[in-house]
């Protein structure tokens, strides 16, 4: 389960994973200055995507959460694009998925979990916040606490499960066909569970804020 | 020895079961919300676009038990079984 060990910094071992997650931000920072640049008011090549992505995704959020979710918009964008082309990542040779990895699905879904409970602390104030947690009796509090901790969890795995067991099935039948089939697979699993896996968190991400801010 | 090859055969197969068993559950309920989904498009074709949003992230939802277990069958084989099962070759040499 754990990921190969590429080089070390200062002593500091980084594996694959971490090489793959640079990358992929590399490509996204690279790709976001790109097409930001030279906007026009008729949009004419590739604004054309870009403006497909952002208003998508904009319309989601705003269909979800109403008008008040539109600061979120940026978060959630750069969340969907992280993780779908990270889980594109194993469709090219010797590509590693970082979503693959529990520590990166662990480290999106607290991501989110902070988002979520500091946009509530944001809106109604510490006090209101900390009341949430003994609402509606004060006996409930463990059963809160769980709550949260239990939702983390579940978005999580969700994310690491999939991808990672993928990854297992298309092993083991590498392991018994290693022509034609793999290659099929491959695309099943990295493009079509990949944009449905993305599509999937990113909605159980915006539903979390909102659940939150209720 | 033999204490440790029983136990672990005991972790290979109760990884197996946990995902075989926890598998049901999550596939009888979204294979259900699928139906129900396509029985509303049916009704409704022009509501298809929030229909398949609601579609997908219910069965997101009820895919977390699935997903539980597969957790624990990973635990099982990687964090039980696999330790095991390299004591056990080395102690043969």
């Amino acid at each position: 389960m754990e990921s190969k060990v590429v080089f070390d910094i200062l002593g500091i071992p980084v594996t694959e994973n971490v090489v793959w997650t640079w990358g992929i931000m590399a490509v996204l920072i690279a790709a976001s200055f790109l097409l930001s640049r030279n906007l026009k008011r008729v949009p004419t090549g590739f604004q054309h995507v870009t403006e497909l992505i952002v208003d998508g995704l904009e319309g989601l959020v705003v269909r979800v959460m109403g008008s008040r979710g539109r600061v979120f918009v940026p978060f959630i964008i750069a969340l969907a694009l992280f993780i779908l082309l990270a889980n594109f990542a194993s469709i090219l040779p010797g590509g590693v998925s970082p979503t693959a990895s529990l520590s990166t699905t662990a480290a999106l879904a607290v991501l989110v979990l902070l988002v979520s409970h500091g946009a509530e602390i944001k809106q109604k104030g510490l006090k209101t916040y900390i009341k949430g947690y003994f609402s509606p009796y004060f006996i409930l509090f463990p059963l809160n606490v769980i709550g949260e901790i239990a939702k983390v969890l579940s978005h999580a795995f969700r994310l690491f499960g999939n991808i990672f067991g993928g990854g297992i099935i298309l092993s083991i039948i590498y392991m018994f066909v290693p022509v034609v089939i793999p290659g099929i697979l491959n695309i099943w699993f990295g493009f079509f569970q990949g944009i449905i896996q993305a599509a999937v968190f990113v909605m159980l991400a915006i539903v979390y804020i909102q659940v939150r801010l209720e | 020895m033999l204490e440790a090859a029983i136990a672990i055969a005991a972790i290979a197969v109760g990884a197996g079961l946990a995902m075989g068993i926890g598998a049901v559950g999550p596939a009888v309920g979204e294979g259900y919300v699928a139906g129900k989904a396509v029985e509303a498009i049916a009704r409704q074709p022009e509501a298809e676009n929030s229909i398949r949003t609601t579609m997908v992230l219910g069965q997101a939802i009820s895919e977390s038990t699935g997903i539980y277990s597969l957790a624990v069958a990973l635990l099982l084989i990687f964090f039980m079984g696999l330790p095991l099962a390299n004591r056990l070759l080395e102690l043969l040499g």
